[in-house]
This record gives structure tokens, sequence and C-alpha cells, in this order.
């Protein structure tokens, strides 16, 4: 595992094992485990998969059909519509829906359908309407089995890669979550509140720490929210970066951040607290990131290396912000100009380095 | 043709484009900004803009627009950019019926969070697809007509009334300001108290209407 995350940062891995990579480095497997181990492991969540996929089925029977609506099935007050009958051969819902998780869940279909059809179309692997259906059916699941988070928009682009880079669609499932697992509480959304405003908080106090004079200037500007960093936290640099470009980034964090007890704490909760003891030779087991969490004793919830990315995007415009931007259309201006020419090895490089020198400051504080 | 006073006299409209989810309303923006249609445009995530100008009278009025997120789930965070719009476009689709029965919905969070908009128009987009309409002009003119709204279907597609609509609004607005400015000057008193700074800047002589440039 040492090796694959110097590999990675040196300049990625073969698109051939990339997906097999992912799982790993998002806690899907444990670094140690053999073979054998894995291939079972891997054979009872696929199994968990389909039985999950068969439940879904049996509620929306277009779940696995190779089809997907895009028009609501459902009227908010469980109603069936007759909206829906010209694209879904066959299908409607015949009777008021009155369970609250299933008509919530029934009418946020239509929107993860409308949301497929424009994931990523320009690839080539998206023309085909069942790859698309496949998109729909892991969203819809994972929004089934995620109530709590439901289905916002933004997840079907973090989830696409992941179709295309796994065959098996089980497998694709699986990655997503475990991606979704660093990226849920982002899409956590009430009336009043985004979850990813948690982060954007984080954003604030990183680049106040850092960089007061932006911090100053983008608060005069009734930027201090740093709302116009939204999409960049949510679809993790989707829209900034190109798609293989994007890819890159996505493992190049998230190597810096890897946990070797990541699969542990995912699979016994229970057992977190165990894994704090400081053993110098594991370190070298962790991402260069994640490292100096560990090293300084810190193994609470932290900020994550995303936020520090960011704050190396607004870093790179520094000048620019603060002498162009009158106002908060310029800073989105400014900030729309760097997708396409932003180099995800040097963000990144240049995130560590904003992220020692907010450590070092903030321990002074 | 225009004298020293307006020369370099200049009007910043700040306006909304708010509706249902993939109504069209990032590719109505990007049509009447940059004359664009992209068939494989990804959903809206937060907030984007664009600003495009016209000349009314001889002076320059540019108008800043932030498109925003479709999905519901997003309204705690675009709501923030409707303070301080003074035009909105209500967008559905003409060929889902769900996306104009919201209309009413989306009314209502513009006027909770602006109080300043002077010209709102209800736009059917994709008119283009007249075979599987699901919303007649009629619905929608008294919709517009009850609420009181300027009402015009679109095609970004094929650009039909795009720049049409997007102007009308934007006359609107200026003729709204023109007219109240001629008839009070506690208006400006109004104005900043709404948020909207109607500022004189003694250098350039600029004058701004807008929240989001101080």
């Amino acid at each position: 595992m040492e090796r694959v995350l110097r590999r990675i940062q040196r300049g990625g891995i073969h698109p051939s094992i990339k997906g097999e990579v992912w799982e790993f480095l998002l806690g899907g497997y444990d670094p140690d485990s053999t073979f054998e181990e894995r291939n079972i492991l891997r054979n009872h969540r696929r199994e968990q998969y389909y039985a999950w996929k068969e439940e879904c089925r049996q509620m929306v029977p277009l779940i696995g059909s190779g089809k997907f609506v895009t028009m609501a099935v459902v009227a908010e007050d469980g109603q069936p519509l007759e909206e829906s009958s010209v694209e879904n051969q066959g299908w409607l819902v015949k009777t008021a829906i009155t369970d609250k998780r299933l008509l919530q869940w029934m009418l946020v279909l239509s929107q993860i359908g409308l949301d497929v059809v424009r994931t990523d179309r320009y690839l080539s692997f998206y023309e085909n309407e069942s790859n698309q259906a496949r998109l729909w059916d892991i969203l819809s699941i994972y929004t089934w089995l995620n109530p709590d988070i439901g289905y916002v928009q933004g997840m079907n682009d973090i989830c696409s890669p992941m179709i295309i880079l796994l065959e098996d669609e089980a497998d694709a499932f699986w990655c997503f979550e475990r991606a979704m697992r660093r990226l849920r509480e982002n899409f956590r959304t009430t009336a009043t509140s985004m979850g990813v405003q948690t982060q954007l908080g984080m954003l604030s106090q990183v680049i106040k720490t850092v960089d007061p004079r932006l911090h100053q200037h983008l608060e005069d500007l009734d930027g201090g929210e740093y709302l116009f960093a939204i999409r960049m936290l949510m679809v993790l640099f989707r829209r900034e970066f190109s798609f293989l470009d994007a890819l890159y980034l996505w493992e190049l964090m998230w190597a810096m951040e890897y946990n070797p007890n990541l699969f542990a704490s995912y699979e016994k909760p229970e057992n977190r607290g165990n894994f704090s003891e400081q053993d110098p030779r594991l370190l070298k087991k962790y991402g260069k990131f994640e490292r100096k969490y560990v090293k300084s004793g810190q193994n609470e919830q932290h900020n994550t290396l995303a936020v520090f990315v960011v704050a190396s995007v607004l870093e790179t415009k520094n000048k620019r912000l603060l002498k162009e931007a009158k106002g908060l259309d310029d800073v989105v201006q400014i900030l729309g100009d760097i997708a396409g020419n932003l180099d995800a090895r040097k963000a990144c490089k240049e995130a560590l380095k904003i992220h020692e020198k907010f450590l070092k400051k903030a321990n002074r504080q | 043709m225009s004298d020293d006073d307006e020369r370099g006299e200049e009007y910043l409209f700040k306006i909304v484009i708010i509706g249902d989810s993939a109504v069209g309303k990032s590719n109505l923006l990007t049509r009447y900004a940059r004359n664009e249609f992209n068939p494989n445009s990804k959903a809206t995530i937060g907030v984007e803009f664009q600003t495009q100008s016209m000349v009314i009278d001889g002076k320059e009025v540019k108008a800043q627009i932030w498109d925003t997120a479709g999905q519901e789930r997003f309204r705690a965070v675009t709501s923030a950019y409707y303070r301080g719009a003074v035009g909105a476009l209500v967008v559905y689709d003409i060929t889902r019926s769900s996306t104009f029965e919201n209309v009413g919905r989306w009314l209502d969070e513009l006027n909770t969070h602006s109080d300043t908009t002077v010209a709102k128009m209800l736009i059917g987009n994709k008119c283009d697809l007249e075979s599987i309409r699901a919303v007649s002009v009629e619905e929608g003119k008294s919709l517009a007509e009850s609420e009181g709204l300027f009402f015009m279907e679109t095609s970004a597609l094929d650009s039909t009334n795009v720049k049409t609509a997007f102007e009308m609004v934007i006359r609107e607005i200026y003729s709204n300001m023109s007219r109240k400015q001629l008839n009070s000057d506690s208006y400006k008193e109004e104005l900043s108290s709404n948020r909207v700074s109607l500022v004189k800047n003694d250098n350039e002589g600029t004058k701004t209407f807008s929240c989001c440039s101080r």
C-alpha cells in the first residue's frame, strides 16, 4: 500500500487498476487482507447490493430494467401522476402512496433521472442508455438506504466515475458508498442550511489564519461565508478540472488522506477509539496529510484536504482577488477562470503547504 | 449624441433566474449572454452568473444575471443571492406540468427573500417541443396575469424570444428606475434602505443599482 501511495503521488495509477486501488484508498478493503479474504468480502457485498436492489425493484419495477424516469411518478401528496406515462413503458403508480419514506423516495426518482441524463454526457460511455440506467439505479438505491441524506444534485458527479471504473455494478455502488462516507455530510440539508457550509466555515477559518488580508477583503465584499466555493467542495472539483484530471486529483487527495485503519473503523465502528496508538513504524502507512494529524495526536474529526485544496486555489488567485474583485460577482468571475487551468499535483502540493502553515499558526494562537 | 452629463453613465441591474430543475435556466442564460446552447450542460451546483449589456436611451445598461440550482435542497444557499435583485425570471418547462405547478412556490420564495424586484417575468421554456407540450400558452398567460408578471414562451435551443425576454425585463427595470428617479428624491433613501444602492461615483459618474457591488 505504501508503494501505491507513492506511485499515486508520482503520477497516478494505470486506468485498468484505478477502480481497485480506489476501493483500498476509500477504506473498502483492509490493506493487510489476503486475496482470498477480499474475494469473500466482495461476494458478500455483491449479494447484499443485489438484495437491496431487489427490494427497491419490488417497489419500483423500473429499477434494474435498463430504463428510468425523468418525469414525476407521484405528486407531493402521494397521488399517482400520469405525467410519466410518456416515458416509462407500462409501469405507473396505481394507488396513492401513504408511507412517508417511500413517498420521499419516489418523489426524488425523477430528479435523479433529470440529472442522470446530463451527467458527463460528452463521454461516449454515457451515450449508452443502459449505462445511464446503471447510474440511476445506484443513486436511487443509495437514496433509499440513506433517507437522512436523500439525493442531492452533485452526488451524480461523484458516482459517475465509479461506474466507469468498476465493471460490476455492485462494486461501483460500494465504491460510491465509501466515497460518500467522506462526503455525505456536505449533502445533508435542512430548510435553512446545507451541510457543506460546515466545510465552508473551516475554509473561512483557514484563510483567516493563513491570509488574513484576503479574508478581510472577501468579508468586505460580503463573501465571508465563502458560498462561492460550494461547488468545488460538493462535487470535489469535477467542474474545475477535466474528467481525467479530476480523477487524478481525487486519488491524490485520497492517497494523502489515507489512513490504514479506515477499513476497520468502517467495519467495526465500536472499535474506533482503539486506533490511536502511535507506532512510529506505522506512520509510513499513512498518507502525507493524515500523517500530520496522527503525529500531533489529533485523531478526532479534522479538516479535510479538500478545504485546503480550495484554499490553495484561492491563494493562486490572491493578487487578482485583492486587486480586481470589487464585488462578489468579480470573485465568482475570477474563480471561474480557473476551470481547465489547474494542475492537480500542484494544487495538492500547495494545499499541504497551506495546511502546514495553518497548523503552525493555529498552534501559536 | 449623449451630452457630457450622461457620458460614462452606467447602470447595473441584478437579475435572478429561478425555477425547477432542468427547465433550462442555464441554457437560457448562456443563449442570452453568449449565444450558445450546450446540449450536454450539467446541473448547476449552487449559483453561477453571467453579465450582458444593452443600450437604452444611449446609456449602457449592464445586467448581472444569477443562475441558480433548481433542486429544492439548495434553497438555503441560493436564496441568499436573491437579495437586492431588481429583476427575476421564473422559468418552467412547457413539457412538464409539475414545473408549472411549482411556479407559485418560486414566487413565494422570491418574495420572502427579496423585496426589491420591480420586474418579474414568467417564462415557459422549451417551446420548440410543441409535440409534447403539457402546459398551454393560455395557462401560462393567465397565471402571469393573475400574478402580475410578464409572460413569454422561449426556446433556448432555437433562440426563440430569449433576447426579447431578457431585454424586456431589463427595460422594465430601467424605466421603473428612471420614472421613480424623476418622481421623488426620497426614492434614493428608499433604495438604500432596501440595500439597493444608488451611488453617484464622483470620479466616473457611474450610477449603480445593485446590492452586490458596494
